[in-house]
């Protein structure tokens, strides 16, 4: 009896945390006649893809590739960038505990709240000519992108036995080869991880895309979804179809992610 | 010798400080010569006026309810998902049905983005079609005027949070409990222990640094809060939701006053920094145990 009690209350929780995404998912489906009629009716009466459509004759398609380009191009250049430096802060001690003093200010950088950089970077941005454009907010997106490769990747090189590396450098593989044939391949699954949660972070951006960018076919996807809601109070449809396209990789990979969150969203805690 | 040459490694770490000196050091300096400055917007001509930012900041009554707004909030949001979490990692320790798919689906909310977030929770607080006001209307309680109403908005953004964010401090705290040895847990049980009592003194001393990680993870990320607040709230009504970061946009974006920005990002990279090193300090802490 005890048992059931328990396993009620927990799926209780469950379902009281996940009924804002139903509501979401339902939402969408509904048409836009039922959805401010239907009262607290959860389930659409009929199932409607009128929301849809509507999104995808406008520019959300565009927006979607823009976005991902972004997001992409961000965290490749910090995947690479990162891959480096974290290889050198495992496996160098460097005078002075300078490694230590670095890894603890890019720590202080990804923590900080980025509005506290937001002046001079648009002073920057703008000084370089790359306002309202999608190289302008990859360098930016670095801000976060790049402290949190770094953290993240550390755990994962520092996973790599040294022994491995020294054999390979008995065979006459210098540093450059062992980083491309040895350390690599064996990072390749927290180098995957790594990217899956740089490219969610970049997806997500809100702050600096919208201080860089301003016009809307430049627009990246939160930004939208910010510009519908304060422009059309009620247009829940589209806006719920439009959250939960956005949304889609990330429900889908929740699963798969689970066992890196700690270490994604902690940072140095495991 | 494993590695040929100094320079060589000093070489892989050079693009991340360069990237990372023209994206954040030099704006995090030009914030703090800006701070003790007077800077005309159009001409960037710079006067060095010492703490008359400061002070001025300190005679604003918006900075001071942006001050307060930001405390309140860091400290119920972050309390509150401790809490939450806190119950839930309890509850999921347990063996039940299907523990296999809750645990994936708990975690959903963390997945979405803050917008969507927003998104579903301003149509949910939306006076005459929002979910939350039928469901009152239908239990025979008044309907509330959740983001317009001064004593109730700022809380209405913490709810959107703790349900945003309660699933990583259960993450974290649930990692505590799963790291405690069975033996001891059993002991307690054996003992006879009443189930309170047993967490009471026994369980929660175990946890206690995932429960302080987690309230200081919490913190350090609620006290930057400004998306929520720019597309539910806009800050109002009034100042009711006027957190720092908001502060810092509308002098820095809307009214172009460079020298009262960049003093309050200071104090607001003061504060964090703060955090961060505590958080620092006890995560390291744990390391060398």
């Amino acid at each position: 009896m005890r048992r059931y009690l328990h396993g009620l209350t927990v799926w209780m929780m469950v379902g009281l945390f996940v009924l804002p995404v139903v509501w979401m998912v339902a939402t969408a489906f509904k048409s836009p006649g039922e959805i401010l009629n239907a009262g607290a009716r959860l389930w659409p009466e009929q199932i409607s893809l009128s929301a849809f459509e509507r999104l995808l004759a406008g520019e959300f398609p565009l927006l979607i590739g823009n976005t991902l380009l972004i997001a992409l191009m961000a965290t490749g250049l910090s995947l690479l960038v990162s891959f480096f430096s974290a290889y050198a802060l495992v496996r160098y001690r460097f005078p002075a505990k300078l490694d230590g003093a670095f890894l603890l200010a890019v720590l202080v950088i990804k923590m900080m709240p980025p509005i506290v950089v937001a002046t001079p970077l648009y002073s920057l941005i703008n000084q370089l000519g790359l306002l309202n454009t999608k190289l302008g907010l990859v360098l930016c997106y670095q801000v976060y992108t790049l402290p949190f490769c770094i953290w993240m990747l550390l755990g994962f090189i520092r996973d790599i036995p040294l022994e491995i590396e020294e054999a390979a450098a008995m065979d006459g593989a210098h540093l450059f080869k062992r980083l491309g044939f040895v350390v690599f391949p064996l990072c390749a699954p927290g180098l995957v991880a790594t990217a899956i949660f740089s490219m969610i972070l970049g997806w997500n951006e809100f702050l600096f895309s919208l201080l860089f960018i301003h016009t809307p076919d430049k627009f990246t996807i939160p930004l939208y979804l910010a510009n519908f809601m304060t422009e059309d109070g009620t247009a829940w449809g589209e806006l719920m179809a439009a959250g939960l396209v956005s949304s889609l990789p990330m429900l889908a990979l929740a699963g798969y992610m689970q066992r890196f969150l700690l270490r994604g969203f902690s940072l140095g805690l495991k | 010798m494993l590695f040929e040459s100094r320079k060589q490694l000093t070489l892989l770490l050079l693009p991340a400080l360069l990237i990372l000196g023209a994206l954040t050091l030099y704006p995090i300096l030009s914030v703090l010569v800006n701070a003790f400055g007077s800077v005309d917007y159009a001409s960037k001509h710079y006067l060095f006026v010492g703490l008359d930012n400061f002070r001025e900041l300190l005679d604003d009554f918006f900075f001071i309810a942006a001050v307060k707004n930001t405390f309140v909030f860091t400290v119920v949001a972050s309390c509150a998902q401790v809490l939450l979490g806190l119950w839930l990692a309890v509850l999921f320790h347990r063996q039940f049905p299907g523990r296999r798919f809750a645990l994936p689906i708990i975690i959903y909310p963390m997945m979405l983005s803050t917008l969507v977030c927003s998104s579903i929770w301003r149509s949910w607080y939306h006076y005459d079609f929002g979910l939350l006001n039928t469901v009152l209307t239908w239990l025979g309680l008044p309907a509330q005027e959740w983001l317009f109403n001064p004593d109730l908005a700022l809380y209405s953004i913490a709810l959107v949070d703790t349900w945003q964010w309660t699933p990583m401090a259960f993450l974290i705290i649930l990692a505590g409990l799963q790291s405690i040895p069975k033996d001891i847990s059993e002991a307690a049980m054996v003992d006879g222990a009443r189930p309170l009592r047993a967490f009471m003194h026994i369980t929660l001393p175990l946890i206690q640094k995932q429960v302080m990680l987690a309230f200081l993870l919490r913190s350090i990320d609620t006290f930057k809060l400004f998306d929520k607040v720019y597309v539910m709230t806009g800050g109002g009504p009034g100042n009711a939701t006027e957190t720092l970061s908001m502060f810092v946009y509308k002098y820095g974006f809307r009214f172009f006053n460079l020298g009262m920005a960049s003093a309050s990002a200071l104090v607001m990279l003061l504060i964090s920094m703060a955090m961060t090193l505590l958080y620092a300090r006890k995560v390291m802490k744990g390391g060398k145990q």
